[in-house]
């Protein structure tokens, strides 16, 4: 706990209460030792997270790389239309 | 806690505190053409299927409390994403009430680019479930179900 604690400005009740939180998610696991209560990361949940929102940001990314093309076609064409009405412009005063 | 995945050009970072979901992602484009082509049938259709086909229906009444609908070709039963919208700032906000939640589009530029966010206020960890849900396979829905039996394990 105390070397948990060190990096924070949290007092111990608030860094048990997160440690609580973490543990009962499945996040971190308590070990046990004759004085010290080490706590293991457990990278198998986190990555659990990860696999629950990756196909949701995935259909996101999906949109805005459509997104992303639409808008490059968007410019080319304002472009290709303000190039005609100069032409035509051009054109009316010849 | 809020869970972020970085490496990649679109972020999501999940709130679990306000139930909200994050989007963010730059475009190299200027905003007044992305609120253009948030906001314009013609644009929308081009891109909201994240497939890549032009939607079936596309229908937008942009005006405060004006309802839009986005359908998509090849399911058009399932994914349908349909609402009113809120508040219409012309080029750098836009929100929208959809699906029982809120949906806001922030557009800053940067640069001559333009940095968007959206933000889906879902205001329960259920909301949350149904917005990850939302157009996702049947398979993968049933392991967001098993997110909100953990997010709530997590809440108590």
């Amino acid at each position: 706990m105390s070397e948990l604690m060190a990096p924070f400005d949290l007092s111990q009740p608030t860094i048990s209460k997160h440690l609580k939180v973490l543990e009962d998610a499945g996040f971190i696991e308590q070990g046990r030792d004759a004085q010290r209560r080490p706590r293991k990361l457990v990278a198998i949940a986190l990555k659990d997270v990860a696999d629950w929102l990756e196909p949701f940001r995935r259909q996101w990314e999906g949109r805005f790389e459509n997104l992303d093309h639409h808008l490059a076609n968007m410019s080319k064409k304002e472009k290709q239309h303000g190039a005609n009405n100069r032409r035509r412009r051009h054109q009316s005063r010849g | 806690m809020a869970l972020t995945i970085a490496d990649a050009d679109t972020r999501v970072v999940v709130d679990r505190d306000t139930h909200t979901i994050v989007l963010t992602r730059m475009f190299a484009a200027p905003r007044e053409q992305v609120f253009e082509a948030w906001t314009r049938p013609e644009h929308v259709m081009c891109w909201w299927d994240p497939a890549g086909y032009p939607l079936a229906e596309c229908e937008i009444d942009l005006r405060p409390g004006g309802a839009f609908r986005f359908v998509n070709r090849h399911s058009p039963a399932t994914h349908q994403f349909a609402g009113v919208y809120c508040e219409i700032a012309a080029p750098y906000y836009l929100v929208f009430e959809a699906m029982g939640a809120i949906g806001r589009v922030i557009l800053e530029q940067v640069e001559g680019k333009t940095h968007l966010t959206v933000r889906i206020e879902c205001g329960s960890a259920a909301k949350l479930e149904q917005y990850l849900k939302m157009g996702i396979d049947a398979g993968t829905a049933k392991t967001l179900g098993n997110l909100v039996a953990y997010v709530s394990a997590m809440q108590q």
